[in-house]
């Protein structure tokens, strides 16, 4: 799906947890998730630390939108 | 460490009055084993059934199949951590009701549970349809939790295949096997000449009801490790996994995993099987990063000339094989990669989630995703209830004339990541 959107002329972030796996079909713009059961989420944390690390994601995803790449790039969370 | 396995054959198992094991048949009290079952109050009911090979006979949805030993002289008890207290079991003389298991069935607990047709081309893609099995049909109380309910399941087949195993502690085996893993500098010393070669198991340790446990710790909380192939041979390792039924290890499998015997039979001969490590299948990045940069540095330390390394599941964990592949190779190793695929019912599709140039000699189990049609069985232990919403079913499988299709991952152990199934190129 990243790859057919990117294909219509959009620019795509790929949020996910297993990166290498992203990175072997070919993603090119890539943000760590927490894990693969709760990628936006973690039952460990409270409500409000949870939505913490969901804005964190989201902006580093929204920076990467609109960061120019030459090749696959991982963006790490800055948490 | 050295373990001779005395091969007591089992050629029938019969429901009787009392429990015996004579003449190659397996007697058993139904009312000793369930009475053994209730005592966890978890379980409302269970019933005892028997299963034969050739028969008309469906089981499902199944659990997992147990084979009953007994240790007969050495340190421990079968399943050590877990039934048995924690001591280092591997060593000494155990017994073995081959031919016979226990296998668990009753209410579904996950959606990942498995079907053992006893005759029929589903027969031909299990490997249990060979075994006399005592089929425990477990039923929870009203209300209980997924995991409470799994665990209540998994203790329940581990003790009644204890209770079998007990019956073989004193008759003479028919046949016996002995096998020997040395400390690694005596290896090297015996063997000066053999190729080292190690096997990397990796365990299934995703959660939510995908787990395995060695010696009682759930694999997901143990960092890789060096284990004696021994001690898994009496039970250090055991499921509890409701994870797709086709590539998952029963803890059968576990008790006798074929990389684990191959090795063993081309010991002193062709290779010195020197060391067996095992990782985990976690689901979060660094744990599979973590994982897989100890099992490689564990080979390096262990100075391994090859490695064996086996998947268990699929799809994220295909990371974690091609990640041990990759940086196993990278420290001058040479790697085999054995898996199974899901390659799209025509197999046209891309086998693994992930893949590497480092990857370059697999065994493959089968293609998960190949279509059978089952034949209507006479009997049914369990419930078909089930064979739409399980792995590998899907809603309107069942026909008006009692046929179900399936691919053949709800078929338990079809396509075995350690070489425990029929399916073969040949």
């Amino acid at each position: 799906m990243v790859k057919e959107i990117e294909r219509a002329g959009i620019p795509v972030v790929h949020i996910c947890t297993v990166t290498p796996i992203s990175l072997t079909v070919g993603a090119n713009r890539i943000v760590p998730a927490i894990a693969i059961p709760h990628p936006l989420g973690n039952p460990a944390l409270t409500a409000e630390e949870e939505k913490n690390i969901r804005r964190k994601i989201l902006e580093t995803a929204l920076q990467a939108l609109s960061t120019e790449v030459t090749d696959q790039t991982v963006f790490e969370v800055k948490y | 460490m050295k373990l001779e396995l005395g091969y007591i054959h089992i050629h029938d198992i019969q429901l009787a009055a009392a429990s015996k094991v004579e003449n190659g048949v397996l007697y058993v009290d139904a009312e000793a084993v369930k009475k053994l079952v209730l005592e966890d109050e978890q379980i409302a009911s269970v019933e005892v059934e028997v299963a034969h090979p050739g028969e008309s006979v469906r089981i499902t949805p199944v659990k997992d199949v147990i084979e009953p030993r007994v240790k007969v002289e050495g340190p421990g008890g079968m399943f050590p951590g877990v039934i048995s207290k924690v001591d280092t079991v591997g060593s000494g003389k155990t017994h073995v009701l081959k031919g016979a298991a226990v296998v668990t069935t009753g209410k579904i607990v996950g959606f990942q549970e498995g079907i053992i047709d006893m005759s029929g081309v589903g027969a031909q893609y299990t490997p249990f349809s060979k075994t006399n099995n005592l089929v425990l049909v477990v039923q929870p109380v009203e209300g209980l939790k997924q995991h409470d309910h799994e665990h209540a399941v998994r203790m329940a087949g581990l003790k009644t295949a204890v209770y079998l195993g007990e019956l073989a502690r004193s008759l003479t085996p028919d046949e016996t096997e002995t096998f020997e893993t040395l400390p690694l500098k005596e290896s090297m010393d015996k063997y000066p000449e053999l190729p080292r070669v190690g096997y990397v198991q990796m365990l299934q340790s995703q959660g939510l009801l995908h787990d395995t446990y060695v010696y009682g710790v759930d694999a997901k909380r143990i960092i890789p490790t060096v284990i004696y192939p021994t001690e898994v041979m009496d039970g250090a390792i055991i499921s509890g996994n409701c994870v797709s039924a086709c590539d998952k290890n029963p803890t059968y499998v576990h008790q006798n995993n074929p990389i684990v015997h191959d090795l063993f039979a081309q010991h002193g001969k062709t290779i010195n099987f020197a060391a067996m490590v095992i990782t985990n299948e976690n689901v979060y990045l660094a744990d599979k990063e973590r994982s897989s940069n100890w099992s490689s540095k564990l080979c390096e330390f262990l100075g391994l000339d090859a490695v064996i390394i086996s998947e268990e599941g699929f799809g994220n964990p295909d990371t974690d094989l091609i990640m041990n592949c990759r940086k196993i190779t990278e420290k001058g190793i040479k790697t085999v990669i054995v898996t199974d695929e899901y390659a799209g019912r025509d197999g046209s599709s891309q086998s693994l989630a992930d893949a590497h140039s480092s990857a370059d000699a697999l065994v493959t189990g089968g293609n998960a995703n190949q279509v059978i049609t089952l034949p209507k069985m006479d009997k049914v232990i369990g419930t078909e209830d089930y064979v739409g919403i399980i792995a590998g079913g899907w809603d309107q499988n069942k026909h008006e004339d009692g046929t179900i299709d399936v691919e053949i991952q709800a078929i338990t152990g079809a396509t075995s990541e350690v070489g425990f199934n029929y399916l073969s190129a040949r």
